[in-house]
This record gives C-alpha cells, structure tokens and sequence, in this order.
C-alpha cells in the first residue's frame, strides 16, 4: 500500500512545530516569577510557531 | 460482529465499508484535534488572563497539534491525505462545536471542561478496535492522558470562576449554556446507521447514544458540584 504524498514530510515538519513550542514554553515555565523578558519571548516564540501552524500553509512548509 | 484483527498490511484486503469507515472517522478525528487550536489560539494565547495561563494555552495546543499529527499519519499510511483540514476555514470543520471562535476565558474554561472531555470520550471509543494500529495509538497513554489534563485544566478554572459567584460565576454559566448542548451534539444521532455499522466492524465500541448519555453524567454530576445549572439538554440541539 502506498502512502499518501507527503506523509512522512508532514509528519517530520509537525514534529519540529511541538518541539520548538514545548521547547518555549519549556523555557519560559521556570521563570515566572524572576525574569518576564524571557517569559515574554517564550509565549512570542509560541505565538509566531502557532500562527504558521494555524495559517496551515502547507505547500509554502514542503516548499 | 467483525473480530478480526488488522494491521495496516491487511487494510487494503478489507470490504469497502469497513475502509471507508475508517478513512471517515480519521478524518474527522483529525478535523476535531486541529479544530480546537484554530478556535482559541488567536484570541486566547495573547489575552490568557495570566503568563502562566498563556503558556499553558500554547502548551495545549502543541498536544493537540501532537494528536493531529498522530492521526494524519495513520490515516497517510493508509494513503489518505488529510491534511487538507488544516488549511480550511472554522466555518466548514466537520463538527458544529468546531465552526466558531473562543474569544472569553470562561469559554475557553469551558471548552476544556465540556469539548475536551467528549474528546476523551471519541478516543475511548478507539480502545481495544479491530484496526491494530488506531488501537495501538489510543491505548499508548500520552493521548488520553494529555485530553484528561486539558479536561482537568478547564474543570480547575471553571471551579473558580463557579467559586467567586456573582458576575464571574454569570459569565461561566452562560459559556455552560453555550457549550453544554454542543457536547451533547458532538455524539451524532442515537438512531445513526452509520454508528451501528462502526459496532458492526468493531470499529467504535458504544453506540451514539450509550456514550451521550455517560458523558451527560459525568458533566451533570460535575456542574452541580461546581454550584451551576444544568442546561436545558433539549433547547438548540442539532441530534437527539
């Protein structure tokens, strides 16, 4: 049986988009009550990963 | 009743009832977890009534994402692409409760209370299911477990919102109303043929009904210890 086109593409490209917003707020949690410049850019950093994922662009992420 | 157990190998070997069943319910399973991203991120992440809370929100969303991805894959190693969900509008999700926006904490509270609690329910349903690897996926503890923390979150925050009264407690009750029959609605129609026929080939394991009135249970029995009121479950439905 063949996969669907882009399968394991999407897959990977997914996978990179959890890592890089558990990697945020992984970073931002810890710090929550000594240092609001790093929280802030942790929830910037989930904020910019979250609109690509919502803009579901996806041709333009396999480009 | 259909018994068999199969793997992806042995997809293509089966009736075309049971490969169109199944295409269908990964679709719309996967429609559902990219679904509620796309109905609170925009306004929810930015205006999370605290930074913990907006973490906590994108946090959320990276496990839906997660759950999405899980499906697509299952569902592209079969050879159907669904990835043609996470470009359309809210408008044309294949579930009602999806087609709107989350604009209010109290109804993104609710949500988790309410919404995430029937995605547990659907998940559930998977369990022990003649297709080895949807089974495999729901019976390896992070989904379930991740859909009952985003259950427990929105339980936490309705609680207290419940606990202020006054106008706090007003706006968590009208997101109930908002939200209640939306639950009920998300169970399909007791007297589907189609849910008998996932029964049929073992696919789902309750039909529409039974599991409508569990989860009506359990959400009646948690809003009157939270001091709400039990919507009307009649008023505004779509499927009874």
């Amino acid at each position: 049986m063949d996969a669907a086109p882009n399968t394991e593409a999407l897959d990977q490209q997914f996978k990179e988009f959890i890592q890089a917003i558990k990697k945020a707020v992984g970073t931002g949690l810890p710090h929550l009550k000594d240092d609001q410049k790093v929280v802030d850019q942790a929830i910037a950093d989930c904020k910019e990963i979250l609109d690509v994922v919502m803009d579901g662009n996806v041709k333009e992420w396999l480009a | 009743m259909f018994t068999d157990k199969i793997e992806l190998k042995d997809f293509e070997k089966q009736g075309p009832e049971y490969q169109d069943l199944l295409r269908r319910v990964l679709a719309i399973q996967a429609d559902c977890e990219i679904g509620g991203p796309n109905l609170y991120i925009r306004d929810m992440l930015p205006n999370a009534p605290t930074k913990l809370d907006q973490l906590i929100v994108a946090r959320t969303a990276a496990e839906e994402l997660d759950h999405y991805r899980k499906i697509a894959k299952l569902a592209g190693d079969m050879g159907v692409d669904v990835s043609y969900v996470l470009s359309r509008s809210n408008q044309d999700r294949y579930v009602e409760a999806f087609r709107g926006k989350i604009q209010t904490w109290e109804d993104y509270a609710v949500f988790g209370a309410l919404i995430d609690r029937v995605g547990r329910f659907q998940l559930e349903e998977f369990i022990g299911c003649t297709y080895l690897p949807l089974a495999r996926l729901v019976e390896d503890p992070d989904m379930i477990r991740e859909e009952e923390g985003h259950v427990d979150f929105g339980v936490n925050a309705l609680s207290e919102m419940a606990a202020k009264g006054g106008e706090s407690k007003e706006r968590a009750q009208n997101a109930v109303d908002y939200w209640y029959v939306k639950g009920l609605d998300m169970f399909g129609n007791s007297k589907s043929y189609r849910s008998e026929r996932y029964m049929h080939w073992g696919l789902k394991r309750r039909p529409n009904a039974v599991a409508r009135a569990q989860y009506k249970e359990e959400i009646d029995t948690l809003l009157t210890k939270l001091g709400l009121t039990i919507p009307d479950p009649n008023k505004g439905r779509l499927y009874t």
